[in-house]
């Protein structure tokens, strides 16, 4: 017995291999048609093959709230159903994350030295200014290229209609991409015809990017930049991703105790052959911990005077301390307004539209209808804090709207979207599971956008919560030119 | 290289050459029991005093029995140089360095440890297999580096740190022998000693290449010792270690203490020496082993201070 698409349910929401009549989309067909061939057994098989390559690669991750155990990583979860995306969709996604990237790192520039945007707009000052992640000692700084989120992680779904918006701009420390890579390589040990007969575009250019971007944000011009990965250590939950960065770009994996800053302000990294003089550091720790003598004070994670060593332009940071002022989901709302306001186009991809708590007219409709929203606290990332109007209870909406109206300013409310679906491996059966999708957006002297980017899938029949540490899997993207 | 990352590396190779050794010496001990199976005087104490840890070992257990030793060796907690700890650390120090090793050696450390995992739980009795089993698998570690460097900072910290490593575990076997020797025996078994001596370290094929007929103290001294051609004489090791040397930066001060242990060794008559003057050599070279770890540290680890 073969599979059969007889079962699989679409509606209402978008699903990305059939459309509302249960025919393939012209880019699916083929491995619609491939997967039709396929038993139950079969599944199993490719399915077991998938998870033994991942494991004997290696690949891993770590959910914070689990107690160090060694080799208790777990598994990263891949379905081997790819997620396949048109080339024609991707470019205007390509070119619109760019243009958004763009006017998200104006707006971080203008909001540390002018402050135009906040005097002309409807934004509330006080979203930034009294932001914690607003740092006093980024004022007055002007960042190469204007480089500040030069790492950027937008998260992008497909509503019911079929098309793309942004949900967030992850711009602090994005992580996700070394994942994407090792999907790739998995999928490719596991289906080497199907990429024969596909024409999939190839994502492995990303670490030589992220190099050259890097590069590109050095201040030193005499001399081969030295850069180096910024790691919290081996317990960080995205250790394995640092690691591998650090490995493909063929550069120092260090942590805190292995910079100092000297008298003279330069960052030395501590090598065997002596201090050598650290350009750029692609730091994957918080602002907080970069520099105990400017933020969390028993921080043995940073680096004493870094800060000031940045401030004076003798090293980049990247992503730019302060940078986190625009990852927030009210100042989100912002960011079509932004793009106008400085690049004076028009947004080629849409946000999401998004109510403020902070407005009573909004408030109220979301007392009303609370069963259409979701509600979001503004600086939590990770899937953490967030109600779904549909699926709460009586008692938890009343506790929620009592926390909303204690602190307004901290949520805002967006209609619930109906994630799209994709085809999905589910205990010999393939069904349809709810996705998202990840890309990684490069700023430095010039800019880059992943081919595609990272999937995350909700495994749970029903759920939207694609986060890995809550129960999300992945999938490789495919972008496929036809 | 950064220093911690050569720390690491030092560090995971000492590690996995001490599993190698500690299997070695539990194997080749066993089978020396299984000649004596009668004699007291004979047995498993000597082998804790050669590694250092009778302290711990006291502790934790009264007698000297092959059971309460091996489980000691092997998978003891509290035991820092337990085969079982020695490979929890070199898996820590395999994942600190992951980024600067071929990733065939790093799957072998981590199948190394689950495997062994694996085995003390099915039975709390460790078979020879078992030691077969981490020789084998330590072998094939050092292998994968070999065949994925050939110089370069990360070939270089392991061969320092295997060499070490392996030098020290050498004398200590060596200065065990004599000082056991000195108790009184009820057998004349030095001709069987002096051959588990040479099977321990995989050496009977070397040495009888070299030397005809009766296994003989003077002889097996001036092998293990001088030796030029076999991989686990003491000269040899040294000469690795001077090898390794050589090529880092900032290595005058090393250069010369391993050159002076080296002369030592070859001027030396070490093959006519007595129990009591053997301790002696032997305790000088430890001293001089242990001053070129600190001076290896002081030289590439620790110079920021």
């Amino acid at each position: 017995m073969t599979i059969s698409w007889k079962n699989y349910t679409t509606s209402p929401c978008f699903d990305e291999y059939l459309n509302k009549s249960k025919s393939f989309r012209g880019h699916t067909k083929k491995i619609g048609k491939f997967l039709e061939s396929l038993n139950p057994r079969d599944l199993y098989e490719i399915n077991n093959a998938t998870e033994s390559a991942i494991k004997s690669m290696g690949i891993s991750f770590r959910v914070y709230s689990e107690e160090y155990i060694e080799g208790k990583d777990r598994s990263w979860p891949l379905d081997f159903i790819p997620r396949i995306i048109r080339k024609k969709e991707w470019d205007k996604v390509e070119k619109g994350l760019e243009q958004r990237v763009k006017a998200l790192n104006l707006f971080i520039q203008d909001c540390y030295n002018d402050q135009k945007f906040l005097r002309d707009s409807d934004m509330d000052e006080s979203l930034i200014m009294d932001s914690p992640a607003f740092k006093d000692y980024c004022l007055g700084m002007k960042l190469k290229h204007d480089s500040w989120s030069s790492i950027c992680g937008s998260d992008l779904i497909k509503d019911e209609d079929g098309k793309f918006y942004v949900l967030e701009d992850n711009l602090r420390v994005p992580s996700g991409v070394s994942y994407m890579l090792e999907n790739r390589t998995v999928m490719k040990r596991v289906f080497p015809d199907l990429f024969k007969h596909y024409g999939v575009m190839p994502v492995s250019a990303y670490p030589a990017k992220l190099y050259q971007t890097l590069a590109s944000l050095s201040y030193s011009r005499t001399r081969q930049p030295e850069i180096v990965l910024l790691t919290p250590g081996i317990y960080n939950s995205a250790y394995y991703e640092h690691s591998y960065l650090a490995q493909q770009m063929g550069i120092d994996l260090v942590q805190g105790t292995d910079l100092v800053v000297l008298k003279d302000n330069f960052v030395y990294k501590k090598t065997i052959e002596g201090l050598v003089r650290v350009d750029v550091i692609y730091r994957r720790i918080d602002d907080d911990f970069l520099d105990p003598s400017k933020g969390n004070k028993d921080s043995v994670l940073g680096v004493d005077g870094l800060i000031e060593s940045w401030k004076k332009k003798q090293v980049s940071i990247i992503n730019a301390p302060g940078c986190g002022i625009a990852d927030d989901k009210a100042v989100y709302s912002f960011v079509p307004e932004m793009i106008r306001y400085y690049l004076k186009e028009d947004p080629l991809i849409d946000n999401l539209k998004t109510y403020l708590m902070s407005d009573k007219e909004s408030l109220a409709l979301i007392d009303e209808k609370f069963k259409e929203f979701v509600i979001k606290p503004v600086a939590e990332s990770g899937g953490y804090g967030i109600v779904i109007g549909k699926s709460a209870s009586k008692k938890e909406k009343e506790e929620t709207l009592e926390l909303i109206k204690k602190d307004p300013r901290n949520y805002i409310a967006q209609p619930l979207a109906l994630l799209s679906t994709s085809p999905t491996f589910d205990k010999g059966l393939i069904e349809p599971r709810h996705l998202d999708l990840r890309p990684f957006i490069l700023t430095g002297e010039k800019s880059y956008v992943t081919v595609g980017g990272l999937t995350r899938v909700a495994l749970k029949k029903g759920s939207t919560v694609v986060n890995s540490s809550q129960g999300g899997g992945s999938k490789d993207t495919w972008i496929v030119d036809k | 290289m950064l220093s911690r990352d050569a720390e690491h590396l030092y560090w995971l190779s000492r590690y996995v050459e001490r599993v190698e050794n500690t299997a070695r010496l539990i194997n080749v001990n066993s089978e020396l029991m299984l000649d004596f199976p009668g004699d007291k005087t004979l047995g498993w104490k000597s082998i804790v005093e050669t590694l250092d840890n009778l302290d711990i070992y006291q502790r934790r257990y009264i007698t000297f029995k092959e059971s309460n030793v091996i489980n000691f060796l092997s998978q003891e907690k509290d035991n820092p140089n337990s085969i079982k700890n020695c490979l929890i650390k070199a898996a820590y120090n395999v994942k600190e360095t992951r980024d600067c090793l071929p990733q065939s050696s790093t799957e072998q450390i981590n199948n190394l440890l689950n495997e062994f995992d694996r085995s003390i739980s099915k039975s709390s009795r460790i078979k020879p297999k078992d030691m077969y089993k981490l020789i084998e698998g330590s072998q094939r570690f050092f292998g994968i580096i070999n065949d994925n460097f050939s110089t370069g900072s990360v070939f270089e910290f392991i061969r320092l740190g295997r060499y070490v490593e392996r030098v020290d575990m050498i004398s200590r076997t060596l200065d065990t022998l004599c000082v056991s020797k000195k108790n009184s025996q009820t057998h004349d078994f030095s001709t069987l000693e002096w051959a588990s001596m040479l099977r321990n370290l995989s050496a009977q094929g070397a040495y009888r290449d070299e030397v005809k007929g009766e296994i003989e103290r003077g002889s097996v001294l001036k092998f293990l010792f001088k030796n030029k051609g076999f991989p686990r004489s003491i000269n040899n090791c040294l000469m690795e270690i001077d090898k390794s040397v050589a090529i880092l930066p900032n290595n005058r001060l090393l250069k010369e203490e391993v050159s002076k242990v080296i002369e030592k060794i070859a001027s030396s008559k070490v093959e006519n020496y007595d129990d009591d003057k053997l301790h002696d050599f032997l305790d000088n070279l430890q001293n001089k082993i242990f001053n070129l770890d600190s001076r290896i540290h002081k030289s590439w680890f620790h110079l920021h201070g």
